[in-house]
């Protein structure tokens, strides 16, 4: 059976959407009082898994997804093996460089060397820094990652910024950014080769419904598709 | 303190060593059934032998320096021993040559705690080229697989030489990154260069190049196919139509490496199960490997395929298909007496001797003293079906064991 793995948080309940829209109905992962994490569509075609954004990519390398819709920062920081298939222009938001309003630095290249950076994406910061060849110590977190300059920890911190008020409401601003991210579409290489399940008929729809919100450019109102 | 193997290496214990050479045997068996005839190459090899055909990339070679042999590496394939092996070491050798392999191989990986040391089992058909060696080739496979009692299993066939030449309408400098997003399935990423409208198309449809053999291939034919495309694309036709009832194929022309030595077709072999997809063994066409070793770069074609072992254990375990136990002794050889003690071994001898092949019949010495009814529960526990009682003058008394009894217990 085609196994879509689902990303908790912010891009859920867009996902949930987007799939409903096509035919595939997981709106009882936004039920408040639901505890599955595992849940058959009820036409029985498809199985969904409702797991953190950051794992989405490792079931879906593994294979025990074929399909999985996580946020492009997830995919650049992990390095995933997934075939992306689509971008489905929802979730929008940046991985950035912040700083202290108070800080002396403007941007990234004047940081001193050997200066602390706290964040939750190390491995993008790792490679931002060394392309600007700039030797950082990277102060991995787990989240509330303002908090690092804040209490002095860090100069600076790499983390998401989708509308600024966090960094804003915490005396933090924005120097660089790293890179834009959307969610995306992703699948197991090797199920899509062999299209298991059917699933480059799903593909195909959620494309054509992404393709469509990106020439209107605006947000998606009505379900498409079917 | 406690002694381990490395991390990614890994110890066989009797059992998983009985399995493994279960899977080995058939896959011998196989290859010398279609004439292959086993080649061993070193472990170790110098750096520049694995690199030469620039499809290994040093950073995932397990590397050593020697004083006076410069780097090394202990190679992580086979392809470019053989290569080297066959071009400098059988000049003047007939062609073709059918060689396989079973053999260990080493590869460095980023994160120290994955494997680094595996098994590969594989043949190289090297001088021959054109349908009927293509074919050849397939059809081991599918024979091996066969062998195996593996059921269900796909290959996945592409042209890298095909897809190769399809690329060259991109300028260069972008080329790469085409090649790139493609082989790894980045429609995102391919979709975000910066191409030309008719150029974006056809990147869009190089990366949908796959599905049933004749559905693709129509819509390749329908492309502005250069003479040598043509030739390739009729190759293809010749192949798929003559293996289609025999092979389950997917012919997928997105299949590429970011960067490798194949020149002609290229092949996954996929097995499912319950619970996953995996790749088990893969395999091309290398035109040009040879004349890289080749002293007056002579060159020779070649097409081969390996089969990853431990894959195969997983994917054979998960059917069931497996020796469960290793094989128990057929006799337990017991001296009643101190005195039996020399006709104890002479009487093992001679049932060892009664076997027709060398191990057919596996006998033990009963080394420890023990009690009758001890020895017996021995006996049951090591599923031993007859025990010899060897008396003082050397006479056997021979008991059959009730291994039903107690083979819940053990």
């Amino acid at each position: 059976m085609l196994t879509v793995a689902l990303p908790k948080g912010a891009l859920l309940k867009e996902s949930i959407r987007r799939l409903q829209a096509i035919g595939l109905d997981f709106s009882l992962f936004l039920d408040a009082s639901n505890r599955l994490l595992q849940i058959v569509e009820p036409t029985g075609t498809a199985q969904a898994l409702l797991v953190r954004a950051q794992d989405v990519p490792v079931y879906v390398e593994y294979g025990q997804a074929q399909l999985g819709i996580v946020g492009y920062d997830v995919l650049r920081e992990k390095h995933s093996q997934v075939a992306q298939l689509a971008d489905l222009q929802f979730g929008t938001c940046r991985l950035s460089v912040a700083v202290k309003q108070t800080s002396p630095y403007r941007s990234a290249l004047e940081l001193p060397p050997h200066c602390r950076i706290a964040s939750k994406f190390v491995h993008c910061a790792k490679d931002y820094f060394n392309q600007l060849n700039l030797p950082v110590e990277i102060v991995p977190l787990s989240g509330s990652v303002e908090l690092g300059p804040l209490t002095g920890m860090s100069e600076a911190i790499v983390d998401l910024v989708s509308t600024g008020r966090t960094l804003k409401e915490n005396g933090l601003v924005e120097l660089e950014v790293l890179f834009e991210s959307t969610a995306r579409l992703v699948a197991h290489p090797l199920s899509y080769r062999l299209n298991l399940d059917q699933m480059s008929a799903w593909i195909d729809r959620l494309q054509q419904q992404s393709d469509l919100t990106a020439s209107t450019a605006a947000p998606l109102k009505m379900p498409v598709g079917n | 303190m406690i002694y381990q193997p490395p991390a990614g290496a890994r110890d066989f214990l009797p059992l998983e060593v009985v399995q493994k050479r279960w899977l080995e045997q058939r896959l011998q068996q196989t290859f010398a059934s279609w004439s292959y005839q086993q080649i061993i190459t070193p472990t170790l090899e110098r750096l520049d032998t694995l690199m030469a055909g620039e499809a290994i990339k040093p950073e995932t070679v397990i590397q050593l320096r020697d004083a006076e042999e410069g780097l090394l590496g202990l190679r992580p394939e086979l392809t470019a021993s053989i290569a080297r092996a066959a071009v400098t070491r059988m000049a003047g050798a007939i062609y073709p040559q059918r060689l396989y392999y079973n053999a260990n191989i080493f590869r460095r990986s980023p994160t120290a705690s994955s494997q680094q040391e595996f098994f590969q089992a594989g043949v190289e058909l090297l001088g021959s080229h054109g349908l009927m060696a293509d074919a050849e080739i397939l059809l081991l496979l599918r024979d091996c697989l066969t062998h195996l009692n593996l059921h269900q299993w796909q290959v996945i066939l592409g042209e890298a030489g095909l897809t190769t030449s399809l690329l060259s309408v991109f300028p260069d400098p972008i080329r790469e990154q085409v090649r790139r997003a493609i082989a790894q399935l980045d429609r995102v990423g391919l979709l975000a260069l910066p191409l030309t409208p008719e150029l974006r198309q056809r990147a869009s449809l190089l990366m949908d190049l796959r599905g049933q053999p004749a559905q693709v291939l129509a819509r390749v034919a329908k492309l502005d196919l250069e003479p040598d495309q043509q030739l390739r694309v009729q190759h293809l036709q010749e192949l798929t139509d003559l293996l289609a009832d025999k092979l389950p194929l997917h012919l997928d022309l997105s299949l590429l490496q970011t960067f490798d030595y194949y020149t002609g077709i290229v092949f996954e072999v996929i097995a499912t199960t319950k619970t996953e997809v995996r790749v088990v063994g893969q395999g091309g066409r290398y035109d040009s490997l040879l004349a890289l070793y080749h002293p007056q770069q002579q060159i020779i074609p070649g097409i081969g395929f390996s089969l990853n072992l431990e894959d195969l254990h997983q994917v054979a375990l998960l059917k069931g298909h497996l020796p469960h136990r290793p094989p128990a002794s057929n006799w337990l050889v017991v001296p009643q007496q101190a005195q039996a003690i020399a006709a104890c071994f002479a009487y093992a001898q001679t049932l060892r001797s009664e076997s027709p092949e060398v191990d057919a019949i596996r006998v033990e010495i009963a080394l420890e003293p023990r009690s009758p009814a001890e020895t017996r529960d021995y006996a049951r526990q090591r599923q031993i079906p007859y025990i010899a009682w060897i008396g003082s003058n050397g006479t056997p008394k021979i008991e059959a064991v009730d291994l039903a009894q107690d083979i819940a217990a053990c």
